[in-house]
């Protein structure tokens, strides 16, 4: 039983860490999204309806969803990313909302074994039980789920060291003086979205899967604005930073719930005063960059 | 189209409590130059301070709504001393993201102290709705109503006619060019936060005593229709905040009517969008946008 209980919240902190990096990727280029929820959310949709309705098998509909939210993504992307600022974040909340209440009066319903399988409005989509049917068990798919973590975690520390990552950075600094080193801001910018998108994808798929049910109302902007505290509270300096945050808010307060009626009254200060502290988080640049310089010195002592 | 003109009447009403929540919401933007996402929260907590204070004392309307102002202002104090005194320039994101970890610990503090959820909160007035020819107004619509043009009026008076406006103008224009004068900018900015949470606790004991009751989730709903409201009609303009929230009320009116209750939402948020998109700036913001626009193209 505890078991279940654990690997559950350690699975849980693996699909949240999806929407925290995707939220921190847009954070490194300068944007804020109160968005982030919507590509989870169009990517559960899409992937449940991909193995539940149409018979794919899961990896194909784990994939379909990432790029359908990719898409989804670039549709927003193009129009939007010329906003500065709190008009861009309000541009991504109208957007994570309008898809919000979309799937509350979205309708797309089959007959399978005699049982209407599909989204069913705000009553939401049930049934999505392709780890089931293919006996894969909770620990399993924990597996899986912290496997495609590492992979998307390897990518983004790639990304770092990058040309591209110092890019990004350059444009979060400041993307004026970015354009004058004749770099387009615009096409970098779609970039990051998208790939932010397909991040968030990855985990909504997951989520799904794991749930077996999806409502609109869990893609609430709740949602992407925890996943925004969370890269905040980890730090903005290394893609750690965000999984730090998750770890820390799913973690730390599961674990105590002893306080459970009283834990935002708790975390919720601790975390503006940290935030005092230390305004870019706890894996700040600076930090960051502390840190590499040790571990080469350690290294360069042991050789 | 009797309909029409009705419809367009009851949106100005409903809109003029969004543009209630609007104006307090963008004179600390236009301010601080930063979203206080705990604005909603704060004035929640100012009125259930005038639940609590209603059902204790059998208080009356005038002790219920000072009771609801004085708390909106005390949880106003706190959120502009820890999210927004506290933290440095130009770290705005941590300041939004403080405020909205804030607005958690304030829900959680109001669900701890008031477990039932749903509280009763006594009616301003209760008179039956005044006809005029064909059309119908709520009485507590009309104050509501009254309530925006008076403090309106007020602030334009306040920022355009005394040193103290003048000052926060200045702020607000550049707050580093304002302290080169003389101007004690962390005191106007306090004061500026002081005078939207008053605002706040006025508009929560409107729309509040409108509805006969109070939940946790009224600070979610302030947040984002105050928010809404102030982009439409153009961050930082006080006008605009006025403007944007009768807009949205007709449009919200108006899809409630021809479309549903479902898309009432939905299409506010996709009229927002398209203003974003079209019109960044709203109805009464759009020059200072054009020219940071001028400005980026010119490089």
């Amino acid at each position: 039983m505890d078991d279940i209980y654990l690997v559950t919240v350690v699975s849980n902190i693996g699909m949240i860490s999806f929407i925290a990096l995707s939220a921190y990727l847009l954070l490194v280029v300068g944007e804020i999204s109160f968005g982030q929820q919507a590509f989870f959310a169009v990517s559960a949709y899409g992937s449940g309806i991909a193995t539940a309705m149409w018979g794919w098998p899961i990896w194909l509909g784990l994939l379909w969803g990432a790029l359908l939210a990719g898409a989804a993504a670039l549709v927003v992307a193009i129009p939007t990313v010329r906003l500065r600022g709190l008009y861009f974040s309000v541009a991504t909340l109208a957007f994570a909302e309008m898809v919000r209440l979309i799937f509350e009066i979205f309708t797309y319903q089959v007959e399978i074994d005699g049982e209407l399988v599909g989204p069913d409005g705000s009553d939401g989509f049930r049934d999505i039980r392709a780890i089931y049917d293919s006996n894969v068990s909770a620990f399993e798919y924990m597996l899986i789920i912290y496997g495609l973590l590492a992979v998307v975690l390897i990518g983004f520390l790639i990304l770092e060291r990058s040309r591209l990552g110092a890019i990004f950075r350059m444009i979060g600094e400041d993307p004026m003086l970015t354009e004058m080193q004749g770099l387009n801001v615009t096409v970098y910018k779609i970039l990051a979205v998208v790939m932010a998108g397909v991040v968030a994808g990855i985990g909504g798929a997951l989520y799904a899967h794991l749930a077996t049910y999806v409502e609109p109302k869990i893609f609430n902007v709740m949602l992407g604005v925890h996943a925004l505290a969370y890269g905040l509270i980890g730090g903005l300096g290394t893609a750690f930073g965000p999984l730090i945050g998750v770890a820390i808010d799913i973690g730390l307060l599961e674990s105590i719930r002893a306080i459970s009626g009283y834990r935002m009254i708790v975390f919720g200060g601790l975390v503006a005063l940290l935030l005092i502290v230390r305004p870019r988080g706890l894996l700040d640049e600076a930090a960051v960059h502390w840190l590499r310089g040790r571990w080469r010195e350690l290294r360069r002592a042991t050789h | 189209m009797v309909d029409f003109v009705q419809n367009c009447l009851d949106g100005i009403m409903l809109g003029s409590s969004y543009a209630l929540l609007a104006i307090g919401f963008t004179l600390i933007f236009g301010v601080m130059r930063r979203l206080n996402l705990s604005y909603g929260p704060s004035i929640m907590v100012g009125a259930f301070v005038g639940t609590l204070v209603y059902l204790e004392f059998k208080a009356n309307a005038l002790a219920i709504a000072a009771a609801t102002v004085v708390g909106a202002v005390i949880v106003g104090i706190y959120v502009e001393r820890l999210c927004f005194r506290a933290i440095r320039r130009g770290a705005a994101v941590a300041s939004m993201v403080s405020s909205f970890v804030i607005w958690m610990q304030l829900e959680e503090i109001v669900t701890v102290v008031f477990p039932d959820r749903t509280y009763p909160f006594p009616p301003l007035v209760s008179a039956a709705p005044v006809e005029l020819g064909p059309f119908f107004f709520k009485v507590e619509n009309l104050v509501m109503f009254a309530c925006a043009a008076a403090m309106t009026v007020w602030l334009h008076w306040l920022l355009q006619y005394t040193r103290f406006g003048l000052a926060l103008r200045a702020v607000s224009e550049n707050p580093r060019a304002a302290l080169f004068m003389g101007i004690n900018v962390g005191a106007v900015m306090f004061l500026a936060f002081v005078i939207a949470s008053a605002f706040g606790g006025v508009a929560a004991y409107l729309i509040v005593s409108a509805d006969g009751q109070i939940t946790p989730l009224f600070g979610l709903w302030a947040t984002f229709k105050g928010l809404i409201a102030m982009m439409l009609g153009g961050m930082g303009s006080i006008p605009g905040a006025i403007l944007g929230g009768l807009l949205l009320g007709v449009v919200e009116a108006q899809s409630i009517w021809y479309l549903g209750t479902e898309y009432r939402d939905l299409s506010a948020y996709f009229l927002l969008f398209l203003f974003l998109v079209f019109r960044p700036g709203g109805l009464m913001g759009q020059l200072a946008v054009e020219r940071e626009q001028a400005a980026m193209r010119r490089v």
